[in-house]
C-alpha cells in the first residue's frame, strides 16, 4: 500500500491536479494560486463594495471583475472568480469555515471532512474546500445541516483522539482543540472507551527534530504533501488502511529535508512537535518578537519565542515576498546555538600571551593602546558574513577615522570589470518571486537546496505548477527535481555565452529565464570567468527579449548569496574578499565575526595585533589577542540586507549573555579610547540609522528592495577587459548533501541540535535505505 | 540532699579531677565539674564517665581528649560511644565491643566551619555556556568529552 | 437447464406448489404496481401498463453460457452470436450506438443504477487532444454477488465486445478492465478471450476492419474493496493507493492518467452488443418504465438452490427466490429477512418480502436499494444481528481510511455492533448508532461511507425489537452481579 512517488510521479502528480484544477474552472491560466491571491486581495481591497446584505431591494451594483460569479455565503453576496472554492469565497465573506487538511500552499484532499457546508439544492453537504463555486450558489455556513455535519466529523475525530491535552506541546495551539471548543459537541457519547479504548499507534523516529506522538494523528496527510509537493522528499506516506492507517515513513528512516520543520507548524494536532521544544513551555507563556533570520542570504520572516532570558524557539512569519510560510531546519532548530560557545566577557591576553576575562574599560584602553601605535595604513578590519548593518557602518567610520581604509568582507566576489561597484552584479536581481514568474532558471554553481532552502521550494513550486524548466552548471547535485544539467565547469557556461552551445537555442528561447550564480562559485579560482560569462549571457538573453518586443523590464542575472549581510556590506563599500589583507600583512587586524578562518595568522605581520569582535567563540576567537564580546542576531536591533537587495529590521527578543553588548556600541565606545578625535559621532540607534541614510538611503527603507539596473554598462566593462580565462574545473557544490546544510555558520555550528542532524544525516546514508 | 553530700560530692569531684588547678581548667573547658565512673576511653582518647548520682541525662558525660582543648564537638564522638551517651543501648562498647564490617567507612568529625568543609555544588547548568580560551578549557565540551553528555555513539538516528 | 433443476427443485421441496405462489404473487403484485405507481413513477394513461415481469423466455436471454456448459473461447462464443456483424454496428457510428443504448433504458449493473446512455454520451464533448479511455469495473467484490466473474469465466467474449462497442460509442482510444486480483481464473480466461480477440482482428488496430484503433488490456487488482468505486479504481489503476478522489472533477473530465475516462460495470458493457444488435427497444421492453431490461441476479443464502440467474427486471422477489432458488430453506414462512442487493443496502422484512419487486425504484420506495441485485436470503435460523454486524466488520476492513466519518466512524459502529450481537448495551445506543450511521451517510468522499451505514439502519428500521430483547436477555443474565456491582458496563467487561 505504500507509494513511493519520487520527483516524477509528485510532478505528474501536481500536473494533473492541475489539469483537474484547469478542467473545473474552465481557465487555462497557469498561475492559478497566484491569481486567486490577486482576486484575494482585489476582494478584499473593495469588499465594501462587493459585500452586500441579502439581496432585498433592487439588484445590487457591485462593481463585478469580469466574468465573475455571484455566490451567496449564508445570504451575503460576494462576486469571486470562477474556480474559487466555497471554503475561499467564504474567506472573502468573512466567514471561517473550519477545517483540518486544508493549507492554503499544499494541494487539496478534502480528507478530513470538517468544512462540509450545505449548499441549496444538494442533498448531501459538500466539502467546502473542494467544491468550486458555481453561479448563484447559496452556501449556509451556520444551518443545523451544517453545523450537525461538523458535529459529527468533530465526534469522529475525537473518537480515537487521546485526552492528552494536557501533557501535550500542541496544547494552546491546537486547531483540534480550537475547533472542538467552537464546532464540537459539549459532551462524550464513546461508550466503547469503557470495551475497548482509543486507537494506539507506535510513535515513529523520524529523526532528531520532530518528535512524533502518532495516537494524536487525525490523518490530515498535511506532513505528507508537504513532503511531496513543498519539500520535494516523499519519505512520508501513508500504511495500512481504514482504522489501521498510519503515517509514517514505512522503513523507520529519517525524514530526510532541509524543510523538515515545517511539518510541526502543519500539524494541526500534537502528532508532530518540535523535539528540541518537548515539555519546555506553552505558547501563551511565550514572548514573540517579529525578527529576521541570518542563517542563509534570504532573510526568512521569523518570530523569536523566547521567556526568561531564553529563546524557546523560533518560527516562521509569513512574507509572500522572501519565505511564503515555510523557514528551513537550520532556521528554525539553530537557536540552541545561541546559548553554547558564547564571548560572555571581555579578554585580553596577558604578560604570558594567555587571554584571560578583563573588564570592558581595561580591554578597550588595553585595545586602544595597541591600535595608537600603529599607523592607519597598517590596520585592516575583516567581517563576517553575520555582522549587520548598524556594526559595519561603526566599524567602517571608526576605521576611517583612523586612517584605515582597507575594510574586506571574507565572502569574495571577482573584482574585475565593475565588480562589485556596479550594485546590479552582486543583486538577485528578478526577487525570489521572480522564480514564480520565470519559465527557465540556469543555476550556476549553486546547490540551491541547501544555499537557500526557501528559495529552492519555491522553484519546485514554480517547476511542478508552472513548468518551469531548470537547467544547471555545476557539481552534480540533487535539488529534488529535475534539472537539466549541462556540465559542471565554466567551460560549458563560456560556450552558453558565446551561444555556441547546444542549449543556447532553448535558453533564448525562454520568454522569462533566470540566471542564478551561487556564490559559492564565485569563492572558486574560476570565480571571475563564471560571472564575466554570466553576465555576458544574461545581457545577451536580456537584448533579445527587448528584440523581441518584451518591454518588461526582466533581469536576467541573479547572484545568489549565502550569508545573511553580504549585500550589505558590499552596499557599505566593504572589500570583497580578503585578498587585500593577505598582501598589506597588517599590524593590527580587526575582526568582527569573521569565522570562517580566510584569514590566518600566518597572513600578518609577525606581531600583529587581532582583534576579535563577535558573539561565538569559534575561529576568529581562537587567533584573537583581545576578545570583545558582542551581541547575537536575537540580539540587537539590526538591519539585514538579503541577497535581493531587500534591508531588513531584526528585533531584540532576549538581552546579550553577560558582559557582551551590541555591536555598534562597543565600537562607539572604542572610538573614545582610540587617538585623536575619532570619537563617533551617534550615541543611539535612531543616530546610527540616521547615519545609514545618509550613507546608503535604502538600507532604512525596511522591507522595500531597491533596485539595480546597470546590466549594460556592467557587460560593456567585461567586455572591454580582457575575457578572464578557466581552469575547466567542477564548479564545486560547498554543502553537497543533507549532512553539509546543518553546520555553516559559526551559531550553527554552536548548536547541539544541529550536531544530532549532522549525526542522523550521516547515519541515514549509511543505511541501505539511503537519504 | 544534705549541704554535707553536696560538699562531698564537691571534693569528689575536685579529687576526681586531680586537684584544685586542674579542676578549675576542667570547669573552664566543659563548664562543668562532675566526678564518675571512668567507663571507658575511646580510640581518639575521649573519656567516658556515668554517674546515676546526677539525674538522667546528665548522668553520662565525656571529656574530650585534652589535645582538643576547646575545639571539642560532638560529632567526635565515634558511633559506638554515640550510642551509649544517648541512651540507645546501656551496655557500653566496653562491655559489648561493635561489630566491625568491612564497609564501615572509619568514624569522621564534622568538618563544617573548617577548611575542609562540603562544599554544595550547583546540578543545574548555566543557560548560557562560556567560550573559554584554549589555557582555561577543561574537558568538559561535548567534543572532548562525549560522555558527560550522554551522546550515544552509534544511535540509531542520532537522536534519544 | 439449471433454471428448470432450480424450479423442479421448488417443485419438490417447497412449501407451495408453483401454481399456487404465482397465484398469490398475482395479487401482491398488484399491490405493488399500484404502490410504485403513485410513488415513483408519474401515471401515463396514454400507455398501456405491464403488469407481468418474468419469467424470462430462453430466446431472450443475452447470457446464454451462463452456467459454462458450452465452450467459452472464440469458436463457441461465434456460435452463440458473439462478434456477429460487429462491424456494422460499428460503422453505424457512435450516435446509432448511443441512441440504442439511450432507447433500452439500460441503466448501470454496479449499483449506483446511473442511466448508461446518458454516462456515456457525457464522453462526446470535443477532444482536447486528450486521449479518452473506457474502464471496466470488475473488482466484483460486493458480498453476495458474483455475476460478473460469471460473465468473465464462461462468457468472456461478450465483455470484450462490449468493450469494442462501448469504446466507439464513447470514442475511447482503449478499454483497462481492472480485474479483482482473487479472481485469478476469471482473469486467465479474460486474457485469452483477448488474445483471441486480437488474433482474429477483433479488436486491436483496425479492429473487426471498421478502421477503428481499439485495444483492450487486461489489469489485475490486488484485493481491495474499495478500489471497486469508480475513482479509487482510477487510482489503483495509475499504480497508486487505492483511495477514492474527490468529485469533481468527474472521470468523465479527469480520469485515468488524466484523461476523459468512463468506468462501467462488467454487466453494463457486456449487454451492449446484444443491445445493439437485437435493438434498444427489446431491451426497453423487459421491467418497468425506467427499470428495463433483463438482469443477472445473485441469490445467496438461505436457500435451497443458491444460483446466478439471467431475469428480467422488475421480477417480484418471491417470485425470483421460489423459481430459481428452490425457495427458503424451511419454507417462505421460515424467511427472517432479505438483503436485496448485495451486502450494502438496507435489509428487508418478509412483510416487504413478499410483495416487493426487484428493480430500482421498487427497492428504492421500500427504503432499500438494488444494488448489484445480489439477493442474501436469511431465514429464521440466522441471528440477523450478527450477519449485520459481520458485515459492518467488512466495512470496518474495507475502509480505506482517507476520510474521517467512514475511517472512524465505520470501526465505531462494528465495536458497537458486536456489543449488541451480545446484548451488552443500552437501549440507548440503538438511538446513538443510529445517529451514528446518519453522521457517516452523505459525509464521505465515496458511497462506502454510505454503504457501511445502510445494512446497520436497515437492521434498527426493522429489527429493533430483537435488539432489544437481546439487551434485555443479556441484563437478566447479568442481573445479579449487576446488582451487585454499580454499572453494567464493567459488569460486561467480565463477561
Amino acid at each position: 500500500m505504500f507509494h513511493p512517488g519520487g520527483v516524477h510521479g509528485a510532478r505528474h502528480i501536481a500536473q494533473s491536479l492541475h489539469h483537474v484544477k484547469n478542467a473545473i474552472r474552465g481557465t487555462c491560466s497557469s498561475k492559478l494560486l497566484m491569481q486567486q491571491k490577486a482576486a484575494a486581495a482585489v476582494a478584499v481591497e473593495s469588499k465594501k463594495g462587493t459585500v452586500t446584505p441579502p439581496p432585498t431591494g433592487p439588484a445590487p451594483t457591485a462593481p463585478a471583475a469580469p466574468n465573475s460569479v455571484e455566490v451567496y455565503i449564508d445570504d451575503k453576496m460576494v462576486m469571486v472568480e470562477p474556480g474559487t472554492t466555497v471554503l475561499q469565497a467564504a474567506a472573502l465573506a468573512g466567514v471561517e469555515i473550519p477545517r483540518f487538511c486544508y493549507h492554503d500552499r499544499l494541494s487539496i484532499a478534502g480528507n478530513c471532512r470538517m468544512c462540509l457546508v450545505e449548499v441549496e439544492k444538494s442533498v448531501k453537504p459538500v466539502a467546502s474546500c473542494a467544491m468550486p463555486v458555481m453561479k448563484g450558489m447559496r452556501v449556509k455556513t451556520n444551518s443545523p445541516m451544517t453545523r450537525k455535519a461538523r458535529e459529527g466529523v468533530m465526534e469522529f475525530l475525537l473518537m480515537n483522539h487521546p485526552l492528552d491535552c494536557p501533557i501535550c506541546d500542541q496544547g494552546g495551539e491546537c486547531d483540534l482543540q480550537d475547533q472542538s471548543m467552537m464546532f464540537g459537541s459539549d459532551r462524550s457519547r464513546f461508550t466503547d472507551i469503557k470495551f475497548d479504548g482509543k486507537r494506539a499507534v507506535e510513535d515513529k523516529n523520524i529523526g532528531p527534530l520532530i518528535k512524533t506522538i502518532m495516537n494524536r494523528c487525525i490523518h490530515c496527510t498535511r506532513c505528507i504533501r508537504f513532503g511531496s509537493e513543498v519539500a520535494g522528499v516523499d519519505d512520508l506516506g501513508t500504511t495500512g488502511r481504514g482504522n489501521e492507517m498510519q503515517v509514517g515513513t514505512y522503513v523507520e528512516k529519517l525524514f530526510a529535508s532541509e524543510l523538515s520543520g515545517n511539518v510541526i507548524d502543519l500539524c494541526p494536532v500534537g502528532a508532530l512537535t518540535s523535539k528540541p521544544y518537548a515539555f519546555t513551555y506553552r505558547p501563551w507563556e511565550l514572548r514573540k518578537h517579529e525578527s529576521v533570520d541570518v542563517m542563509d542570504g534570504l532573510g526568512s520572516a521569523i518570530l523569536v519565542n523566547s521567556r526568561g532570558g531564553e529563546i524557546i524557539r523560533i518560527l516562521p512569519r509569513v512574507h509572500e515576498g522572501i519565505n511564503e510560510e515555510w523557514i528551513s531546519d537550520k532556521t528554525r532548530f539553530v537557536y540552541d546555538g545561541l546559548k553554547r560557545q558564547r564571548l560572555t566577557q571581555p579578554m585580553l591576553k596577558n604578560s604570558q600571551g594567555l587571554l584571560e576575562p578583563v573588564d570592558w574599560e581595561d580591554a578597550l584602553s588595553g585595545i586602544a593602546a595597541r591600535i595608537n601605535r600603529v599607523p592607519g595604513q597598517e590596520m585592516a578590519a575583516l567581517v563576517g558574513g553575520l555582522c549587520d548593518v548598524e556594526a559595519l557602518t561603526a566599524l567602517k567610520d571608526l576605521m576611517n577615522r583612523l586612517g584605515c581604509e582597507t575594510l574586506c568582507t571574507e565572502e569574495s566576489f571577482p573584482m574585475n570589470a565593475a565588480g562589485t561597484d556596479l550594485r546590479s552584479n552582486y543583486l538577485l536581481n528578478t526577487k525570489i518571486t521572480g522564480v514564480e514568474e520565470a519559465d527557465l532558471v540556469l543555476l550556476i554553481g549553486t546547490n540551491i537546496r541547501f544555499e537557500a532552502p526557501v528559495l529552492n521550494a519555491r522553484i519546485r513550486k514554480a517547476y511542478l505548477h508552472n513548468n518551469l524548466r531548470i537547467a544547471s552548471i555545476g557539481e552534480r547535485v540533487d535539488l529534488r527535481y529535475e534539472t537539466d544539467f549541462l556540465g559542471d565547469s565554466v567551460h560549458v557556461l563560456a560556450q552558453l555565452a558565446d551561444g555556441d552551445h547546444k542549449y543556447s537555442e532553448i535558453l533564448s528561447k525562454a520568454k522569462k529565464p533566470m540566471i542564478i550564480v551561487g556564490s559559492s562559485s564565485l569563492q572558486h579560482g574560476d570565480g571571475t570567468a563564471v560571472l564575466a560569462n554570466a553576465i555576458v549571457l544574461a545581457d545577451s538573453l536580456r537584448s533579445k527579449m527587448s528584440s523581441n518586443g518584451d518591454e518588461s523590464d526582466w533581469k536576467v542575472l541573479n547572484v545568489l548569496h549565502r550569508h545573511a549581510n553580504q549585500v550589505g556590506a558590499l552596499d557599505l563599500g566593504y572589500k570583497a574578499g580578503p585578498s587585500a589583507i593577505k598582501q598589506m600583512q597588517p599590524k593590527v587586524l580587526f575582526m568582527m565575526g569573521a569565522d570562517d578562518g580566510v584569514v590566518q595568522r600566518r597572513d600578518l605581520a609577525g606581531d600583529a595585533f587581532v582583534i576579535y569582535q563577535g558573539h561565538h567563540g569559534d575561529k576568529g576567537a581562537e587567533m584573537a589577542d583581545a576578545v570583545l564580546p558582542g551581541a547575537a542576531y536575537t540580539e540587537k536591533y539590526a538591519t539585514y540586507v538579503n541577497t535581493e537587495g531587500r534591508a531588513q529590521r531584526g528585533n531584540v527578543a532576549v538581552t546579550p549573555p553577560g558582559m557582551a553588548r551590541e555591536d555598534w556600541k562597543i565600537l562607539r565606545a572604542l572610538s573614545e579610547f582610540v587617538r585623536g578625535s575619532s570619537v563617533l559621532p551617534y550615541d543611539s540607534l535612531d543616530e546610527v540609522r540616521k547615519r545609514l541614510a545618509e550613507i546608503a538611503p535604502h538600507l532604512t527603507r525596511y522591507g522595500q528592495v531597491e533596485d539595480a539596473n546597470y546590466f549594460r554598462q556592467s557587460k560593456d566593462l567585461v567586455w572591454n577587459a580582457a575575457r578572464p580565462g578557466h581552469s575547466g574545473q567542477t564548479l564545486p557544490a560547498q554543502q553537497r548533501e543533507l549532512e553539509d546544510f546543518y553546520m555553516t555558520n559559526t551559531i550553527s555550528r554552536a548548536s547541539r541540535t544541529m550536531a544530532k542532524c549532522v549525526t542522523a544525516a550521516r547515519h541515514q546514508k549509511s543505511t541501505r535505505y539511503g537519504l | 540532699m544534705s549541704l554535707i553530700q553536696k560538699t562531698l560530692n564537691l571534693f569528689r569531684a575536685i579529687k576526681q579531677n586531680g586537684g584544685i588547678l586542674s579542676s578549675l581548667k576542667t570547669l573552664y573547658v566543659t563548664d562543668d565539674l562532675k566526678w564518675g565512673t571512668h567507663v571507658g576511653t575511646d580510640k581518639y582518647g575521649n573519656k567516658y564517665y556515668e554517674n546515676n548520682y546526677y539525674f538522667l541525662s546528665r548522668n553520662r558525660w565525656v571529656i574530650y581528649n585534652p589535645d582538643f582543648h576547646l575545639d571539642y564537638d560532638g560529632s567526635q564522638i565515634p558511633p559506638e560511644w554515640h550510642m551509649w551517651m544517648h541512651y540507645t543501648t546501656d551496655k557500653p562498647p566496653t562491655v559489648k565491643p561493635p561489630v566491625n564490617y568491612k564497609w564501615m567507612v572509619p568514624h569522621q568529625e564534622n568538618k563544617s566551619g573548617s577548611s575542609e568543609m562540603y562544599y554544595p555544588y550547583s546540578t543545574t547548568r548555566t543557560k548560557i555556556e562560556s567560550w573559554q580560551p584554549a589555557h582555561l578549557r577543561t574537558a568538559d565540551t561535548e567534543e572532548q568529552n562525549p560522555k558527560l553528555f550522554n551522546i550515544p555513539q552509534n544511535n540509531r538516528i542520532g537522536v534519544q | 437447464m439449471l433454471r428448470n433443476a432450480s424450479r423442479l427443485h421448488a417443485c419438490l421441496n417447497g412449501s407451495t406448489s408453483p401454481i399456487a405462489s404465482t397465484g398469490c404473487l398475482q395479487e401482491g403484485l398488484v399491490a405493488v404496481r399500484h404502490q410504485a405507481t403513485q410513488a415513483a413513477t408519474p401515471p401515463k394513461d396514454a400507455k398501456p401498463q405491464k403488469t407481468k415481469f418474468g419469467p424470462l423466455k430462453d430466446q431472450d436471454r443475452i447470457f446464454t453460457n451462463l452456467y459454462g456448459r458450452h465452450d467459452w473461447k472464440l469458436k463457441g462464443a461465434m456460435a452463440r452470436g458473439d462478434w456477429y456483424k460487429t462491424k456494422e454496428i460499428l460503422l453505424k457510428g457512435h450516435e446509432w450506438i448511443l441512441s440504442e443504448v439511450k432507447k433500452s433504458g439500460l441503466r448501470g449493473r454496479g449499483g449506483a443504477g446511473f442511466p448508461s446512455g446518458m454516462k456515456w454520451s457525457f464522453m462526446n464533448k470535443p477532444s482536447d487532444g486528450r486521449p479518452k479511455y473506457l474502464v471496466v469495473n470488475a473488482d466484483e467484490g460486493e458480498p453476495g454477488t458474483c455475476k460478473d466473474r460469471e460473465i468473465m469465466r464462461h462468457d468472456p467474449h461478450k465483455l470484450v465486445e462490449g468493450c469494442l462497442i462501448a469504446g466507439r460509442a464513447m470514442h475511447a482510444r482503449a478499454a483497462y478492465i481492472y480485474i479483482r486480483g482473487e479472481f485469478y481464473n476469471e482473469a486467465v480466461n479474460l486474457q485469452i478471450a483477448v488474445n483471441e480477440a486480437y488474433k482474429a482482428g477483433l479488436i486491436g488496430e483496425n479492429a473487426c476492419g471498421s478502421g477503428y484503433d481499439f485495444d483492450v488490456f487486461v489489469f489485475r487488482g490486488a484485493g481491495a474493496y474499495i478500489c471497486g468505486e469508480e475513482t479509487a479504481l482510477i487510482e489503483s489503476l495509475e499504480g497508486k493507493q487505492g483511495k477514492p478522489r474527490l468529485k469533481p472533477p468527474f472521470p468523465a473530465d479527469i480520469g485515468v492518467f488524466g484523461c476523459p475516462t468512463t468506468v462501467a460495470n462488467v454487466e453494463t458493457v457486456a449487454v451492449a452488443p446484444a443491445i445493439c444488435r437485437r435493438g434498444g427497444d427489446w431491451f426497453h421492453s423487459f421491467g418497468r418504465e425506467r427499470n428495463s431490461g433483463t438482469k443477472l441476479f445473485c441469490i445467496s443464502g438461505h436457500v435451497n438452490t443458491p444460483v446466478t440467474v439471467e431475469e428480467e427486471m422488475s421480477i417480484p422477489l418471491k417470485e425470483l427466490i421460489e423459481r430459481h432458488a428452490g425457495g427458503v430453506i424451511g419454507g417462505w414462512d421460515n424467511l427472517l429477512g432479505i438483503i436485496p442487493g448485495g451486502s450494502s443496502v438496507p435489509v428487508l422484512p418478509k412483510s416487504i418480502c413478499e410483495t416487493v419487486l426487484m428493480d430500482f425504484d421498487a427497492l428504492q420506495a421500500v427504503q432499500s436499494g438494488l444494488g448489484t441485485a445480489a439477493i442474501i436470503v436469511m431465514n429464521k435460523q440466522a441471528d440477523i444481528i450478527k450477519c449485520i454486524a459481520r458485515l459492518s466488520e467488512f466495512y470496518k476492513h474495507e475502509s480505506c481510511g482517507q476520510c474521517t466519518p467512514c475511517r472512524e466512524g465505520c470501526g465505531w459502529l462494528n465495536k458497537i455492533m458486536w456489543r449488541f450481537v451480545e446484548g451488552n448495551a443500552r437501549p440507548e445506543e440503538i438511538d446513538m448508532i443510529w445517529e451514528l450511521s446518519k453522521q457517516i451517510e452523505g459525509h464521505t468522499i465515496c458511497a462506502l461511507g454510505d454503504a457501511a451505514a445502510w445494512p446497520v439502519q436497515g437492521l434498527i428500521r426493522h429489527f429493533r425489537p430483537v435488539i432489544e430483547e437481546r439487551m434485555a436477555q443479556f441484563a437478566a443474565k447479568n442481573k445479579k452481579t449487576a446488582s451487585e456491582k454499580k454499572g453494567t458496563d464493567r459488569v460486561a467487561i467480565a463477561q
